[in-house]
């Protein structure tokens, strides 16, 4: 449709190229979304308590493998602690609470504001969460460091600088598998008022999924070859097998693989489920 | 070429009836009742570029919904809506670049951060150049005096100061056309004034288009020449304020006596509509206001006179009660050759 004369903007010959006015949008969102969550630090440590299953889930194992003579499924003490507490940051690293913006937005009718700006409240909600990141991550690796002092002796979280580094990239997948599947239950509050209801349920289940309660190696063979066609454990348990080492390079390729694909899946899920969902949105209140 | 135009626009909502208490949400949960609100039932105007139009009614006329699907927050279950030239429900990043809507009862402002920050946030996103940006953001601190208010969290700006920066926030990107759903709401009457000014200052520069809802009449009588009146839905009057005007069948006549006048004296002359004192208010049929007025004049002790049309709120309240949609559609008629005048 092209628009009448009059009303093209004498403004509109925005300056620069795309990318740097993309670039201008994603920095100022940066700025502001970072001076937003430093208000926030406490109720931060907060939820990063309520997020501690994987570190009571390591006592339980250590205390386990010890009673056990030495070791349990070939797993001993140490290697619960490596695991646990890379599992712990891999969550950690890949929280996202979209679904519960979301669902307050939608049903509040404060979505809206979002909607009369031209640009898509996804990229305001991921920068939301990334800038969060900066806060927490540092907390996060802190509690690490600590943890492994009190580990048992010769636990190593990582044999070196390569591990991290490729832990990393697959954690910034792992992040965006998990803020999609938690915007995707958020659109659901166009169709229902219980989308954060959804929330609540899942996350036991992913957290047991992903490997937060056991590693997926102690599962009965049946389960886990069910749990790899999943998207949860690659979003902690891989992550936190590439970081302790104990990937081979050919697993590490398929893991890469099939976290890009989960992520293309759901940005096309989430783009439909947007469109449709638009359509039902209400509005409500002023 | 109106820049908007609504055709049979129709937003028709299912909504669920419950009954209030445990037994209520029992009985919803397993058979669940639905009805059909029809908030918008068929609405249909145009505006020509620059018009200022007040949109009235009483809660849950449409007022709000239409607006809504106007700026493409909603979609429309039927009907035609098209402003400047954009179909609003695609919300295309042109079509959102030139609109604005400033809800009085919602804010758009980062509650933790100074305004500022949600300026510049916008200024990224609606792509404003930095120069004109400032300038922009200068001229608007002058009109809406907000020196000193932009470096403070939003939190802890008054209901007044918060709106005057909602206000400059939604308007940042100069869009051509404004949608105002009560941007004046609990606020006092200065900041009533300003925000008036405000809005009329900027109707003239950029040649806007404006749509404004407000409970008070006050902002509709100092802004717009046109007001639409929904009720239920409809459309029930389309016209110029002159217009409804006329359509008072009385005027009304104000009094000062210098000496004591009884009432029964006063009635053969008009309606008494109030009597205190020295002063009275009567009601005179329209043709007749000015012969007896006059008469008035010369046969009782008058110190003052002034004839005055009955307050907007009145006139709209007996549009409602009397219901006379065929001649709000004839008034509708004349107005279109006036607006094009």
């Amino acid at each position: 449709m092209t628009n009448p004369p009059t009303l093209q903007p004498s403004h509109s010959s925005a300056r620069g190229t795309l990318l740097s006015r993309s670039f201008r949008k994603a920095k100022v969102l940066f700025d502001a979304w970072l001076a937003n969550m430093t208000a926030y630090r406490a109720e931060l440590i907060i939820w990063m308590l309520a997020g501690a299953v994987p570190l009571i889930m390591m006592a339980v194992w250590i205390g386990k493998a010890q009673a056990g003579g030495g070791s349990v499924g070939g797993l001993d003490a140490r290697a619960f602690a490596a695991y646990f507490l890379a599992a712990w940051l891999a969550q950690q690293s890949t929280v996202a609470w979209v679904a519960w913006e979301l669902d307050f937005a939608i049903r509040q009718g404060n979505l809206s504001t979002k909607l009369l700006r031209p640009i898509d409240p996804f990229w305001e909600y991921i920068m939301q969460h990334v800038t969060e990141r900066f806060v927490r991550i540092p907390l996060v690796i802190g509690l690490v460091l600590i943890g492994l002092l009190i580990a048992p002796k010769g636990t190593v979280l990582t044999p070196g600088l390569a591990a991290v580094l490729v832990f990393a990239l697959s954690i910034g997948l792992a992040f965006l598998v998990r803020f999609l599947i938690s915007y995707i239950i958020g659109i659901l509050a166009f169709w229902t008022e219980q989308a954060t209801a959804f929330d609540e349920g899942y996350y036991v289940l992913a957290t047991f999924l992903a490997g937060g309660f056991a590693p997926l190696e102690l599962f009965p063979t049946a389960l886990r070859s069910f749990v790899d066609w999943t998207p949860f454990p690659y979003i902690v348990y891989y992550p936190a097998k590439i970081l302790t080492g104990q990937l081979p390079a050919s697993d590490i390729a398929r893991v890469f693989a099939v976290q890009l694909g989960w992520v293309l899946g759901l940005v096309v899920l989430r783009q439909v489920m947007w469109r449709v969902g638009l359509k039902k949105y209400g509005a409500v209140g002023a | 070429m109106p820049i908007i135009e609504v055709e049979n626009l129709q937003k028709h909502y299912t909504v669920a009836e419950k009954e209030a208490g445990l037994k209520g949400s029992l009985r919803s949960f397993f058979s669940r009742k639905t009805k059909t609100v029809k908030a918008v039932d068929g609405v249909s105007f145009a505006l020509e570029e620059g018009e200022m139009v007040g949109f009235l009614g009483a809660n849950g006329a449409g007022k709000t919904t239409t607006l809504k699907m106007l700026s493409g927050l909603l979609h429309p279950s039927s009907g035609r809506v098209a402003v400047a030239g954009y179909t609003p429900y695609q919300r295309r990043a042109s079509f959102l670049k030139n609109i604005t809507l400033v809800m009085g009862q919602k804010q758009q402002l980062m509650w933790d951060l100074p305004a500022l920050d949600s300026f510049l946030v916008n200024a990224a996103i609606y792509e404003i150049p930095e120069a004109r940006f400032q300038a922009t953001l200068k001229e608007y601190s002058e009109i809406l005096e907000l020196d000193g208010l932009l470096s403070k969290q939003v939190r802890k700006l008054s209901l007044g100061e918060r709106m005057k920066c909602e206000l400059a926030a939604a308007l940042l990107h100069q869009p051509k056309v404004l949608f105002l759903d009560e941007p004046t709401i609990g606020l006092d009457v200065n900041m009533q004034v300003r925000i008036r000014e405000f809005v009329a200052e900027y109707n003239r520069k950029f040649e806007a288009t404006v749509i404004l809802t407000s409970h008070y009449m006050a902002d509709v009588t100092a802004l717009c020449s046109r007001i639409v009146v929904v009720d239920k839905g409809k459309v029930v009057l389309d016209g110029s304020i002159e217009k409804l005007l006329e359509r008072a069948t009385d005027k009304i006549v104000g009094l000062e006596f210098s000496s004591r006048v009884e009432r029964e004296v006063l009635e053969r002359y008009g309606q008494v509509q109030s009597l205190d004192g020295l002063n009275a208010k009567l009601l005179i049929p329209r043709a007749q206001a000015s012969v007896l007025a006059a008469r008035v004049l010369t046969e009782l002790p008058v110190a003052d006179v002034t004839i005055e049309d009955p307050p907007i709120e009145e006139l709209i309240g007996q549009i409602f009660t009397e219901g006379k949609a065929s001649r709000a559609a004839e008034l509708e008629r004349t107005q279109h050759e006036e607006v094009r005048v």
